[in-house]
């Protein structure tokens, strides 16, 4: 979510919000004879204000499970959940005049505490990490279908490296039709038969197999595997070029395809960490926050008796 | 050259286009965890119940006299019939305090709660704000029109007047004449004639000040933590030195030749008169050629030289003596000191003493905790007093010095008004008789509904 111009009147209006409660704050602290509390009319307005912020905040999740409910826009929604959201937290601190109370008022105040935060992190992450992985991440795939992609890349890399170990052994009924159309172009100019025109290197060929099974696929086929040779982009390229040197020019496109497959591969698993990046505090701010209403809905009903 | 190309159709073929059909790990984490954190804050919430009972309901740490009733809270939140709420009101304080009226003719009393605040940790509830105070006070109304008092305090350094011995320019009203200035000289001379140099510790001290600190410990066991009973003890206030004590071995009450160093009794002219008759009594008795002793003339008042008389018998001889003797204590030994007023019977009368022991009479003071500092360093006025009507006592502006409102948040001593004021009239207070068990206290037992 981009925090642009937008979000102007949300801002203005949380930020006017906030300056009204700490007006009304300050001079109520400052002469309350008991100090603040949030037992007082003062202080059960703001705690009654920033629990009906969080609630608001805490029904994104249900706005999104029933995206074709006429309740607004969910990009409406999605901001009022931040801004509200981040107005909350100094209501309540005003409301409990940031005192942390007891053991119940002091796990709500540091499960709201990691919320917020999480959830300010969580704004930024979203605000900046689009753009970036955007711009680096050129080859990027849905993230649920990554490890899928994965799987089709080792099998196009074993493809391609049985197709080039083919052309070096000179089988030509394993030639590829490109192949053979090379050779059958060069058999016209220069009277050479499909197989004399390929390259019948053995040995080069089991090296390129070997490297296949030791360490393209186990690269491939393991997610995140960025501390392989493969992962570092030098190293890869290292390694490509001394097949270069081995393999005729002629199959160096070959290396070319098998050398994009492992930077894909790269960029997927680049991919990933971000995509943990970027998406990771979910796991902390939307359980951590359904645990806080919950604690903040028993909270309510206490202070009330109380 | 690069063969493989990206097109959107070979990309679109890679995915599976029920992918989101089957949850990712990723989002299986999110919705348990969503599921299970908020179990697992309901569970700790009734695990808390069930351990520490009505415990996790409350606001915060009671303050150390109420500390031990955290597990029941129905001893001060009363449920009233009918009602979902149980606030704290009076009448639940009022069952085991006492709480007597401020003043008759105040505008209005404050509940107990909004003055001695719960639920803020291990404190002093005493220790209220000065808000509680100033509500009133900054702008003092009461019943009857025109208050007493100075109508408009805002705190210990904010229009706090002097203190109202000072302000109205007051004197001592004491009755035994004292010069600190010539008591406080150096090479004074003592008791057999020696040299000496008096502190104010030698005739100046609180009760208990010739107690260990064990013993004092065991007197007052709150001061030897940082939470005072703040009730004014024995130490508090300087008792009037006494002429046993501090002054005797000094002013010594010698009545006459025959007798050596034998002193007078310290008490009424009364008593020293039958002490006196007494005396020559007894020593006209076993001495009878005494009778016939001519006096020299008395030496000790040269100025009031009296004529030497001769008695005609032994009672004469006593009565001479017996006046003789309380002439020298009335116009010389006596006088010193005390004022003596003739009286139409033969012996004066002596104005009492009438020594201040508490000059701030509105507010509490306790020389104890002050006991490190010398005693010049707030009486700065004592080494030049030379009459007995200088009042000693020192300005708000000594006190002022250490003590701020803010207290120790300012590195400062405690300056709130609760420190020197009691908001309560303690003459006034009745006594309380509880009616709880050990058990219901602990909260190991309902407290029944009470008309409380």
């Amino acid at each position: 979510m981009l925090i642009d111009h937008t979000h102007r009147k949300w801002f203005l209006g949380s930020a006017a919000a906030l300056t009204v409660a700490a007006a009304v704050y300050v001079p109520y602290a400052l002469h309350s004879p008991q100090g603040p509390r949030g037992g007082s009319g003062i202080g059960l307005t703001f705690g009654t204000t920033g629990f009906l912020c969080m609630l608001f905040a805490g029904l994104l999740g249900l706005r999104k499970k029933f995206p074709i409910w006429r309740i607004g826009r969910a990009q409406t929604w999605m901001r009022g959940h931040l801004w509200l959201g981040l107005l909350s937290f100094p209501l309540i601190l005003f409301h409990g005049g940031f005192h942390f109370g007891g053991s119940l008022t002091r796990l709500l105040m540091w499960l709201f505490g990691f919320v917020w935060i999480s959830g300010i992190l969580g704004a930024a992450l979203q605000h900046f990490m689009p753009r970036f992985q955007t711009a680096q991440l050129p080859m990027e795939t849905i993230y649920e279908q990554i490890d899928r992609v994965r799987g089709q890349l080792a099998e196009e890399a074993g493809q391609l490296v049985e197709e080039t170990c083919s052309a070096l052994e000179g089988e030509v009924s394993r030639a590829s039709e490109r192949q053979r159309a090379v050779s059958a172009s060069a058999g016209t100019q220069g009277g050479l038969t499909v197989a004399s025109g390929l390259r019948t290197n053995q040995q080069v060929s089991v090296q390129l197999r070997t490297f296949l099974d030791q360490e393209m696929r186990p690269y491939l086929e393991r997610a995140g595997a960025h501390t392989a040779r493969l992962g570092q982009s030098g190293q890869a390229q290292k390694m490509f070029q001394q097949f270069r040197v081995l393999l005729p020019p002629d199959l160096h496109s070959n290396l070319d395809d098998l050398e994009n497959i492992c930077e894909e591969k790269r960029q997927l698993d680049k991919q990933s960490r971000l995509h943990r990046i970027l998406h990771g505090w979910l796991l902390v701010h939307i359980p951590l926050s359904y645990g806080l209403l919950v604690l903040g809905a028993v909270h309510a009903v206490v202070a009330l008796r109380f | 050259m690069l063969r493989r190309t990206r097109t959107t159709k070979k990309l679109a073929k890679r995915i599976d286009l029920q992918y989101f059909a089957h949850a990712h790990p990723f989002r299986q984490w999110r919705f348990w965890l969503s599921i299970a954190v908020p179990a697992i804050a309901l569970s700790w919430f009734v695990l808390q119940r069930a351990q520490g009972g009505q415990k996790v309901y409350s606001a915060g740490p009671l303050s150390h006299a109420h500390a031990v009733f955290t597990q029941q809270c129905a001893l001060c939140h009363v449920a009233q019939a009918g009602s979902f709420s149980a606030h704290v009101t009076d009448k639940a304080c009022l069952t085991c305090h006492d709480a007597p009226v401020h003043h008759v003719n105040q505008t209005f009393t404050p509940e107990c709660a909004s003055c001695h605040v719960e639920h803020k940790g291990a404190m002093l509830l005493q220790a209220t704000a000065d808000r509680a105070c100033t509500q009133c006070h900054a702008d003092l109304r009461t019943r009857d029109g025109q208050p007493h008092y100075i109508s408009s305090i805002a705190g210990f350094d904010r229009k706090h007047p002097e203190f109202s011995t000072l302000r109205s320019g007051k004197t001592d009203p004491g009755g035994v004449r004292l010069n600190h200035y010539l008591h406080l000289q150096p090479n004074l001379i003592g008791p057999n004639n020696t040299r000496m140099q008096l502190i104010c510790d030698d005739c100046h001290g609180t009760k208990t000040a010739d107690v260990t600190p064990h013993q004092a410990a065991e007197l007052h066991p709150a001061s030897l933590t940082e939470i005072s009973t703040r009730r004014p003890h024995e130490q508090a206030y300087m008792p009037p030195p006494e002429f046993a004590k501090h002054c005797a071995a000094c002013h010594t009450l010698q009545f006459d030749t025959h007798f050596g160093n034998e002193q007078v009794p310290h008490d009424k002219p009364e008593v020293i008169h039958t002490f006196l008759v007494k005396k020559f009594g007894e020593y006209i008795a076993t001495h009878p050629g005494a009778v016939h002793e001519v006096n020299p003339p008395d030496r000790q008042i040269p100025e009031r030289v009296r004529q030497a008389r001769s008695a005609r018998n032994a009672a004469e001889w006593v009565q001479f003596r017996v006046e003789d003797a309380e002439w020298l204590l009335y116009a010389k030994t006596c006088k010193q000191c005390h004022t003596l007023r003739p009286t139409n019977d033969s012996l004066p009368e002596v104005a009492k003493s009438n020594m201040t022991t508490r000059w701030l009479s509105h507010a509490d003071f306790d020389h104890h905790p002050h006991r490190m500092m010398t005693c010049t360093s707030c009486h700065s006025r004592t080494p030049d007093s030379r009459e007995t009507t200088d009042v000693l006592l020192p300005g708000i502006q000594t006190c002022q010095q250490c003590h701020r409102p803010q207290g120790s948040t300012k590195e400062a001593a405690e300056g709130r008004c609760y420190e020197c004021h009691q908001y309560h009239d303690w003459t006034k207070t009745k006594p309380t008789k509880g009616d709880f068990t050990i058990q219901q206290l602990r909260g190991e037992a309902r407290v029944p509904v009470l008309d409380r």
